[in-house]
């Protein structure tokens, strides 16, 4: 059943330069088409990963192949998401091509399907999990859109005008949202580790970097009440914060092991 | 608030630094690791234990005293926001025009929105979420208590660890009898379990508790929360004298020279999980393994008249040296347990911050204290914050009406 998850990859790829295309030739038509694809993409991601789950008879979220793609799938649901509510095809700027490169960062990881050990056997592990692969789609997503800003501003357009107000508004409330679950998720993993190992916190790198990731949004949030933290500067900040997002997600796996190594 | 962004900035620096150095290490280490001068200044700055040095615990201080400045101290502040908001808005002249088409829409689109109404004047107002007013005292207030409390569990708790072979029983500071039953480290399907089945006996209030406890489940008894840390599989051997026929199974953890006259006897160097043997016949060592042993291997040495002949032994195997017969057993595997005391009243105090916390968030982000004066001439929006959205659904259903 693995095809299905290549099947998607292939299919967000299609979107991804299809909505490239539309948005660099301004085409709305072809923006259009990219969203059907994803959607598409979306639906077999989902069977993927339905299967996956009744063959492993667990979430599958227990591992980096597992965790990227729950986090590419958050990613396209959440565009999807946005566009039922907004009704304009630009939203999909970001959620498009997020959820086809960490799909594609979820190909290169080891697939099998394991048994989950016995450190992740625990009623916290959907929650904690689970929300930090929405909240790092969260916050990927307002990075993409991030990019789009700083394009359209590159274009000519001023940053009074609706699209970019859109925009800006986007980026804040994705941030809000991104931050919201990483604090769900860090309560949600102390409450675990508390359980597991006895202590709500031992700085263990996977721990660190998610509180550097939380701080630096909580410093975002407050300078954005200053006026003059909107606009140009929110989406250069909300690019340069998903590298960090992407070092607490991949990054500390690979360079710093420590307690959550399994993640590996 | 810049002061506050100023320690939380050097948070971020203090946390980078605790997790690209390694911490709490020997002295010799940093110098191996990253050479002399930079060893040097890891040690004299404290690099080496980021998390517990004075300047950091000053900074956590100083964080507490500021939130309580934005929490606590402006508290009063917060409330005049809330009350001033209405009446502003219920004084305030429109800033965006009407027509009546626009107005009919208007009104219907704040009701479908949720807005409640009152009347001020000539103006209606419209608003929602005043409450959300308060979403940044309660973030603010449940973070300085995280602090506060997180800082109160770790100091008041205490943990021991301890590994207690199966059968036998320890005493636990204040008298309470800890007996471990039994403990496996694979499920009946073969599955990685490790689960340790304890009894627990208050001796003063008589009573007992029986409970199977594992990773991530473990138990509660009075002050104590006991824990499945670790494991580890012990050799065990029978040895008989055969003088007197006095007979005792002893545990093997670490090598050890069993003898009864000094001189001859046996010396335990290792166990080993499995073997695996080659078609030649030669035997490779299966040197660890996280599951249980199943095809168990003690390395040892036979001590006899002087000379020392290496062994590999298997359960059930027989070795007679000097007066004694050292008998091999099924090694047992035996649990490692994590011990702490706790005080359940501040457990319970960091759950509910914890739950204060992502209320408050949940307030400051999705309940944005929003007023809208509308007269028959026009609107205005008042709010605690730029309200983009809002604003652009507004201009979007007023330019509908108007196609
Ligand atoms: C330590 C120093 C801090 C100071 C001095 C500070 C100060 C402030 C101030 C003055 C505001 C504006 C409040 C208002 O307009 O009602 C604010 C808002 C806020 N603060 Fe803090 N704060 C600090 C730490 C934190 C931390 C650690 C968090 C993380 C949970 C946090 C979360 C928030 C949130 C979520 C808002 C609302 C932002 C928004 O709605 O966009 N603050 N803070």
């Amino acid at each position: 059943m693995d095809i299905l998850f290549f099947a998607a990859l292939i299919v967000y790829f299609a979107a991804a330069v299809i909505q490239l295309c539309g948005i660099a030739l301004g085409k709305n038509a072809w923006c259009r088409i990219a969203r059907w694809a994803l959607l598409g993409g979306f639906v077999l991601h989902t069977a993927f990963t339905a299967w996956r789950g009744v063959v492993a008879q667990r979430i599958p979220l227990a591992n980096q192949f597992e965790f990227a793609s729950g986090f590419a799938w958050s990613a396209a649901l959440l565009g999807l998401l946005l566009h039922r509510r907004l009704r304009q095809e630009w939203v999909l700027a970001a959620s498009i091509p997020v959820a086809f490169l960490v799909l594609s960062y979820a190909a290169f990881q080891p697939m099998e399907i394991k048994e989950l050990m016995p450190a992740l056997r625990s009623t916290w592990f959907a929650l904690h999990i689970g929300s930090a692969t929405f909240s790092y789609a969260a916050f990927a997503i307002s990075g993409g859109l991030g990019v789009y800003y700083l394009m359209q501003l590159k274009k000519g357009r001023a940053e009074t005008d609706v699209r970019l107000l859109q925009t800006d508004h986007m980026i804040y409330r994705l941030i809000c949202l991104g931050f919201l679950l990483l604090t769900v998720v860090i309560l949600s993993g102390a409450i675990w580790a508390e359980q597991a190992w006895s202590r709500w916190w031992s700085w263990d790198p996977k721990e660190t970097w998610a509180l550097i990731t939380w701080i630096l949004y909580a410093i975002f949030l407050h300078q954005r009440i200053r006026k003059k933290w909107q606009g140009k500067r929110m989406a250069w900040f909300a690019i340069i914060a998903v590298i960090c997002v992407l070092f607490t997600f991949a990054g500390v796996n690979k360079l710093l092991p420590g307690l959550h190594s399994y993640a590996v | 608030m810049q002061f506050g962004m100023a320690l939380l900035l050097i948070v971020i620096l203090c946390s980078v630094a605790g997790s690209l150095i390694v911490q709490q290490r020997s002295a010799m280490e940093y110098v191996t690791r990253y050479g002399e001068k930079q060893a040097d200044l890891i040690l004299s700055l404290g690099l080496d234990h980021v998390f517990s040095t004075p300047w950091f615990i000053a900074v956590m201080i100083l964080l507490c005293l500021n939130l309580t400045f934005c929490s606590i101290v402006r508290l009063p502040k917060t409330v005049r926001q809330a009350k001033a908001l209405l009446h502003r808005a219920g004084h305030a002249a429109a800033d965006h025009s009407l027509t009546d088409k626009q107005h009919e829409k208007l009104t219907a689109f704040l009701q479908q929105r949720g807005f409640s109404t009152r009347q001020s004047g000539e103006s209606t107002v419209y608003y929602k979420h005043l409450f959300g007013f308060y979403g940044s005292f309660l973030t603010h207030l449940s973070f300085l208590l995280l602090l506060i409390v997180g800082a109160l569990v770790m100091v008041t708790a205490t943990v021991t660890d301890t590994t207690v072979m199966p059968g036998d029983t320890i005493t636990l500071e204040d008298g309470t009898l800890l007996t471990v039953n039994a403990f496996r480290i694979e499920d009946e399907t073969g599955s990685l379990d490790y689960t340790s089945l304890l009894t627990l006996t208050n001796p003063n209030t008589q009573r007992t508790l029986s409970r199977e406890i594992r990773v991530n489940e473990p138990m509660n008894f009075g002050p104590y929360k006991v824990y499945q840390q670790t494991y580890g599989t012990a050799g065990k051997v029978l040895i008989e004298n055969l003088e007197n026929g006095a007979a005792e199974e002893i545990y093997l953890t670490e090598s050890c020279f069993l003898t009864l006259n000094g001189v001859d006897g046996l010396f335990y160097q290792a166990l080993y999980p499995g073997y695996v043997q080659e078609e030649d016949g030669t035997v490779t060592l299966i040197t660890s393994s996280s599951y249980a042993y199943h095809d168990p291997v003690y390395d040892v040495l036979s001590v006899a008249e002087g000379t020392m002949t290496p062994v590999l032994a298997f359960p059930e195997d027989e070795m007679t040296l000097g007066n004694v017969r050292f008998t091999f057993m099924e090694p047992a595997a035996y649990p490692g347990l994590r011990i702490k005391t706790i005080h359940s009243e501040l457990l319970y105090a960091l759950y509910a911050v914890f739950a204060l916390m992502v209320i408050g968030l949940a307030l400051c982000f999705f309940a944005v204290p929003t007023a809208i004066t509308v007269t028959r001439e026009g609107y205005a929006l008042h709010s605690s914050k730029p309200q983009t959205g809002l604003m652009i659904d507004i201009e979007a259903c007023l330019t509908q009406e108007e196609n």
